[in-house]
């Protein structure tokens, strides 16, 4: 017979191990639950400092995407996994880039991380994704990207020599007759991006046999353009092509209609092409060129939702870190795993153009072996009543090109 | 021609690196504490501008007037509660103060805020005025000449008023001053909040030719602190002078050297007038 004593005792050790029991029958299929419900993706962005405008705008694209990937029931394949951003400051400064990288990797699991906009910070994240196999997809510009023999890295858009060889080849279309342009001027900002471009116009003037006159660099956050304008001025440039973020482009407009000069302006993307360059110029903005990566009137069906959501036009960045969430959402379909390496050779293995994949100029995405993508296609855009619209090549405009008023 | 066009640009644009390193250096002079968080007040008075210019239409070179208000209460705030706690203590400790001064101001405008960057419209931001071939920038040329009331103002303040008296009396000899019947604590607030004001009042006046954002001050911290040492650390008329000497420099370096070198130019220039002349310019030694 149990003395009173030991029955407590009994009960007590049953007590124990059915907790014990309880607590691994919680938290096993919990866990299962929560891989199968959630895919972690990166996203490194610059919130603050020179490019936070930038940074902000990348982010809208890529909650826009997710969201609508997510609503529409996830990620099929792995049992309608949801796609969760892990969003990241990466400041405007690449060795924090590359710290804030670093971290979140360690921290988070992830399957994928998106970044950086620019591309001296996503040259400083590339460095980290490579060591640790994680793909990285980006829509920065620079050439070097994908030129280093990287198997994680995945470039939406058109290098940066690309762009800038089309900045001036479709500029020497729409502005005038190719063979009328002698002299033109290039102003860029002395980051990997600027470099990476001028480089591409430089070599298209070359072979169009125009002569650059003024051929100037100049720093990021520079706060007085006039002597470039007065060089410019100087110049009898017939056409110029700035390359620059949001801040030195205001300030070069603005200089250039002070001195009253009336060259055409060609811009080479970011700051010319975002809905602050018209906020900020109002009527000044009217009829500059620029070149773009992307543009939203390629597919309005898909780029309204964001004006719905966001109150502006979808810039180009937000456009393509959009693409890069299609993409991966569906490169996730295809590798049916949640592993960085799978996703990997996902990308790699076939054409995407289903959904936000196919919003990128050119109607998709296929990464050849380097990593960039053989699809994308440059557009030179212009504003016109403080809208962007396609004016170039022919197959893509929406619309004439407009003069100076 | 060029170089005449460079030197009146570099001369308009040296006028509001002067009035905002006369802040800086009134600071040093006065209160003797080295204010690194002072281009955060050149941030905070490019916000007031921008703020009065969205919300109230002020234009910013009047809106000016109310970044050198807000700036100067706030001056007068912290110079009274956190200043004047280590103004014996070891340069240390004031150098962490200032430093930490200016990481939680930036920050805590990054959260007000936001990190977007903010333009105004004016009418007179795209004209300039045309002298012959020489043109001047009509932003620029309008906030050199606020930049030019503001600085003679606070000349009239400090050489006419009693309290203007009782500033440079202090900065003599705080003990004789003392002595005499002058707070000295009253004068430090008031010269803390002459100074940053001051600069508040450049970050107003430069918003039609640069755009407000929270991280600005970087960019004027190292050309303040160059223009306050060329000049002499303490001296408002070296304050003027190293300003534009900085403008010029940086105006004119650009004509032979390429834009990326316009710093430096400016900074060969100060590693040699700190090697030969350690006490700046204007002050005499010792």
């Amino acid at each position: 017979m149990k003395t009173p004593q030991q029955a407590i005792r009994r009960g007590r050790r049953d007590f124990v191990a059915g907790l014990g029991a309880a607590a691994l029958a919680a938290s096993l299929p919990g866990r299962a639950l929560a891989a199968a419900s959630e895919v972690n993706v990166g996203v490194i962005l610059p919130l603050s400092g020179a490019n936070a405008q930038f940074g902000i705008n990348s982010r809208q694209g890529l909650e826009l995407a997710a969201d609508e990937i997510n609503a529409a029931g996830g990620i099929k394949a792995l049992g309608g996994a949801k796609l969760k951003l892990i969003i990241a400051d990466a400041t405007s400064q690449p060795t924090t880039a590359a710290t804030v990288a670093q971290r979140l990797i360690t921290q988070n699991r992830c399957v994928a991380i998106i970044g950086a906009y620019a591309s001296s910070l996503t040259l400083a994240v590339s460095e980290v994704t490579e060591r640790r196999g994680i793909p990285l997809l980006t829509m920065s510009f620079s050439d070097v990207l994908t030129e280093r023999g990287f198997k994680h890295i995945f470039q939406v858009v058109s290098k940066g020599s690309v762009l800038g060889q089309a900045q001036y080849d479709y500029a020497a279309s729409v502005v005038a007759g190719a063979s009328e342009i002698k002299k033109i001027a290039l102003l860029y900002e002395d980051t990997a991006y600027g470099t990476s471009q001028a480089v591409g116009v430089r070599n298209a003037a070359k072979a169009a046999g125009a002569q650059i006159v003024l051929d100037e660099a100049y720093p990021l956050g520079i706060t007085d353009v006039t002597p470039l304008i007065s060089k410019l001025r100087g110049s009898d440039a017939q056409i110029v092509f700035p390359i620059s973020y949001l801040n030195d482009s205001l300030l070069i407009i603005r200089v250039m209609r002070q001195q009253r000069l009336t060259v055409p302006v060609v811009g080479g993307a970011a700051g010319y092409v975002i809905p602050d360059f018209a906020k900020a110029l109002g009527q000044y903005a009217q009829a500059v060129l620029s070149i773009a990566p992307a543009n939203y009137d390629q597919a309005p069906e898909y780029t309204e939702r964001y004006r719905k959501r966001f109150g502006t036009f979808m810039p180009h960045e937000a456009l393509e870190h959009a693409v890069c969430a299609g993409v991966l959402a569906q490169a996730l379909e295809v590798a049916a795993s949640d592993k960085p390496e799978a996703v990997s050779k996902a990308l790699r293995a076939q054409k995407y153009d289903q959904g936000w994949a196919g919003v990128m100029s050119g109607g998709g995405v296929h990464f050849d072996a380097n990593g960039l993508n053989t699809m994308a296609q440059p557009i030179m855009v212009q504003w016109q009543d403080n809208e962007l619209v396609s004016v170039w090549p022919q197959a893509l405009a929406k619309g004439r090109v407009i003069s100076a008023a | 021609m060029q170089f005449l066009q460079a030197l009146v640009d570099g001369i308009l644009l040296g006028g509001v690196y002067a009035v905002i390193s006369i802040g800086l250096t009134l600071v040093f002079g006065v209160v003797s504490i080295v204010n690194f968080a002072q281009a955060e007040f050149l941030m905070v008075g490019m916000f007031v501008a921008y703020f009065a210019w969205k919300l109230l239409g002020l234009d910013p070179l009047l809106g000016s007037l109310l970044s050198f208000a807000v700036a100067f209460v706030l001056g007068v705030l912290t110079q009274k509660y956190l200043i004047n706690r280590v103004l014996k203590a070891p340069a240390v400790a004031q150098i962490f103060l200032t430093v930490g001064l200016l990481i939680v101001m930036e920050n805590l405008a990054l959260i007000l805020f936001g990190s977007e960057f903010r333009s105004v419209q004016t009418p007179y931001q795209m004209t300039a005025l045309a002298i012959g071939p020489i043109l001047l920038s009509a932003p620029y040329l309008l906030a050199f000449v606020v930049a030019s009331i503001a600085g003679l103002a606070l000349w009239w303040v400090l050489k006419k008023t009693w309290w203007g008296m009782a500033v440079r009396a202090t900065a003599q000899d705080p003990m004789a001053a003392r002595l005499s019947g002058i707070s000295t604590h009253r004068v430090h607030q008031l010269a803390f909040g002459l100074g940053v004001g001051m600069t508040a009042l450049g970050g107003g006046i430069i918003l039609p030719y640069l755009t407000a954002s929270t991280t600005v001050g970087a960019q004027f911290s190292v050309l303040m602190f160059t223009a306050v040492v060329l000049g002499g650390l303490g001296s408002v008329i070296g304050a003027v002078v190293g300003g534009v000497a900085v403008g010029v420099i940086q105006s004119l370096s650009s004509l032979v050297l390429p834009m990326q070198l316009q710093n430096l130019a400016l900074f060969a220039i100060f590693i040699l007038v700190l090697a030969v002349r350690p006490e700046g310019l204007l002050k005499r030694a010792g």
